[in-house]
């Protein structure tokens, strides 16, 4: 069952009035408050006076006029197709197309063996990314932890390499720097075949946190972000406030702020390279008042997530947001009703690409194998609300109910032979709906057991490098793998 | 020489006119109608229940492959003669008085009539005494008490006592089953087992009638 890029958008929290003065808010705080920026970005802020904006160079504030905003936001493609080296996982990301996947920068696992706490490591890392190539229902594989078993200097092809050498689905990362991501998009040309090939079904895509929350530019990110726009590499322009710190409390001014600066970064980016594919990347948060910490299993990160791709359709630009997290440590009840609320809602809300749904615990810092494999039931279940209730002739099955009538039942009857696999749900295993008995004797297994089994038998299946041979030799010639 | 296999392998994928197909050739070969019912669709029904009650297969597809299977029975049974009436126990089954639910116990009875036993069901709300003069009718050596409601629990007991009182409790099996039903509540009020599905309820009278 094939449930990708179905069409959501039955939940709406804004009303168009309300988008429409959420929008109008957020020019306004271009064209009064402005933006900041780190030292380095000469060029840019250039670049943005060039074509109107006004700087103010000694208070290091970009003003921008709406018309400049509107005029280069149209220009953003309203469209984008991220592709997986194998092509059954292309995403194709507009309108209200859900798809939802992994995320985050996990620094921590549960040990698939011991269950304690540790670092993550490279391997880790592939591990996961294998099962993620697995489980159907993550459509993507962003990045989910840091192998902090390696140098720095090590990251970006490694982190790339890892990724797409156990997974066929769409790899999206961060880079640390221009050097990392031009090593990246040479790795990515050579599975691709070369670098036209790799634009026209990227395999990769970049993240770029241009935007340190509140309205200030990142040096680092926006040049990364400008250069992957050079390249046609498609970008996702997270920036990720959290209400009460890093933006207003209130969920109307934090989605205000955050669509200020979406705007502000899709300028910079079509000013770069007029219809460089991009993603609106708004993730609105929640600060925990009480630490300071992410709050990112509180329902209101569903609804502000839903909410914020209604303001990323409004000016017609796919959009990368969050939601599935869990501020739980472990996969327990908790982590089950924040993850599959928030998922819910963000998918309802027709999010095109939903990053951090699968896998992660305690926000955004830990990652489980069982937690993937829940995780995915969890999409599965979120994309089939997605589906409907289909309401034909052969779904109404009137005929049926006359042939076989009064007091009959319909066990045997072809309609339900033809309509059982598909008509409703299949899990991938992890859910169970048997007899007491028959769940004692298999061991009483809780969720979160029978999904590390699951995990360890995905992972026992013969590894097989997704890159083809030949290219795989050749990359590990030139670059310094180290998996 | 026909193969078994292949009878078996199709029975349990439902392809139905394939089945009915290999029945009759191996008919036109020689097979024998006792050896085709035993090794090759009795056989092949094993495989159904022990799916169903792994939950492999879903209960109308065990349910097509039952209708399959009678389908060839059908076929086969003027070839069967004597030999085929020596059917594997005389089954009653019915669910207790004062409760009317049907499939469960629906399935139970299709599924020992796949599995080779002459099957009578009598249906719902079946009172202690007509269970009673059922066994003695039909010459059963198995009882099988279907119920759903926990209201009606307690009149599997009194219809275990009623066997007891009509001293017909050493000729037959009592065998219970239904959703609340336990191996506990079957210890507790003296029938000789409990089948959680339709699948290990056949195996199971299967076991106790040989």
């Amino acid at each position: 069952m094939n449930l990708m890029g179905l069409q959501g958008g039955q939940y709406r929290p804004l009303s168009p009035e309300q988008i429409e003065t959420i929008h109008q808010a957020s020019l306004q705080v271009l064209e009064k408050t402005g933006i900041t920026y780190e030292s380095g970005l000469e060029d840019t802020v250039q670049m943005l006076e060039d074509n109107g904006a006004t700087i103010d160079r000694d208070k290091k504030n970009i003003r921008f006029p709406k018309s400049l905003i509107s005029e280069q936001v149209a220009k953003a493609p309203e469209k984008v197709v991220l592709c997986g080296q194998d092509s059954k996982n292309d995403l194709h990301l507009t309108e209200n197309r859900v798809h939802l996947g992994t995320g985050g920068a996990a620094i921590k696992i549960l040990d698939p063996e011991t269950g304690e706490v540790r670092s993550t490591t490279l391997k880790d890392l592939y591990n996961v990314s294998r099962l993620v190539d697995q489980l159907d229902n993550i459509h993507f594989l962003v990045r989910p932890c840091i192998p902090t078993d390696i140098e720095k200097a090590d990251y970006d092809i490694n982190m790339f390499y890892a990724c797409l050498s156990g997974s066929s689905k769409h790899v999206m990362s961060g880079v640390n720097d221009e050097q990392g991501l031009h090593d990246v998009i040479e790795m990515a040309s050579m599975i691709a075949g070369d670098f036209k090939s790799l634009q026209e079904r990227p395999l990769i895509s970049i993240i770029t946190s241009f935007a340190i929350s509140p309205l200030k530019l990142c040096t680092q990110s926006t040049l990364i972000m400008q250069e992957a726009n050079r390249n046609l590499i498609p970008v996702a322009l997270s920036c990720a406030p959290m209400a009460g710190s890093t933006s207003p409390l209130t969920m109307a001014g934090t989605l205000a702020q955050i669509h200020s600066e979406q705007l502000a970064g899709i300028t910079i980016c079509q000013l770069t390279n007029p219809g460089a594919p991009l993603l609106y990347g708004g993730i609105p948060g929640m600060a925990n008042l009480k630490t300071m910490g992410y709050s990112g299993g509180a329902v209101e990160c569903g609804m502000m997530n839903a909410a914020i791709h209604q303001m990323a359709h409004h000016i017609n630009v796919p959009n990368y947001n969050s939601s599935g997290l869990t501020d739980s440590k472990v996969p327990d009840a908790q982590a089950g009703y924040e993850k599959a609320l928030t998922a819910v809602l963000a998918s309802m809300g027709g999010s095109n690409y939903i990053h951090h749904s699968a896998g992660m615990l305690e926000s955004m810092l830990t990652i489980a194998h069982e937690q993937f494999v829940i995780d995915d039931e969890i999409i599965g279940n979120c994309c089939k609300v997605l589906k409907g209730i289909e309401v034909d002739a052969e779904h109404l099955a009137l005929e049926v109910i006359d042939a076989i009538g009064p007091g009959g039942n319909f066990m045997t009857a072809m309609h339900t032979m033809s309509h059982m696999r598909t008509e409703y749900y299949n899990g991938n295993g992890v859910t169970d709906r048997r007899s007491r008995g028959k769940w004692v004797k298999e061991g009483s297994l809780d969720a979160r057991q029978r999904a590390a089994g699951i995990a360890r038998k995905l992972l026992e299946t013969p590894e097989s490098c997704c890159i083809p041979e030949k290219i795989n030799k050749e990359i590990k010639e030139k670059f310094n793998i180290l998996l | 020489m026909t193969d078994f296999n292949k009878i078996k392998e199709t029975l349990v994928s439902l392809d139905v006119q394939h089945l009915i197909e290999l029945v009759n050739e191996a008919l036109k070969k020689g097979t024998s109608a006792v050896d085709i019912l035993n090794d090759g669709l009795i056989a092949g029904m094993d495989i159904v229940g022990e799916k169903m009650e792994n939950e492999d297969m879903f209960i109308p597809e065990v349910l097509m492959a039952a209708q399959a299977m009678s389908q060839c029975v059908e076929i086969l049974k003027p070839l069967l003669g004597d030999e085929g009436s020596s059917t594997k126990g005389n089954v009653i089954i019915g669910t207790v008085k004062g409760d009317l639910h049907d499939i469960g116990k629906n399935l139970v009875s299709m599924m020992m009539e796949s599995a080779g036993m002459e099957v009578y069901n009598l249906g719902v709300d079946i009172a202690p005494e007509d269970f009673v003069s059922q066994i003695r009718e039909k010459n059963a050596q198995i009882v099988c008490l279907s119920a759903l409601l926990t209201t009606t629990m307690p009149m599997m007991k009194l219809t275990v006592d009623a066997i007891v009182e009509a001293g017909l409790r050493d000729q037959v099996k009592i065998l219970v089953g239904g959703a609340p039903v336990t191996q506990e509540f079957a210890d507790e009020i003296g029938a000789d087992g409990f089948a959680a599905d339709a699948g290990s309820a056949s195996k199971l009278a299967k076991k106790l009638a040989a």
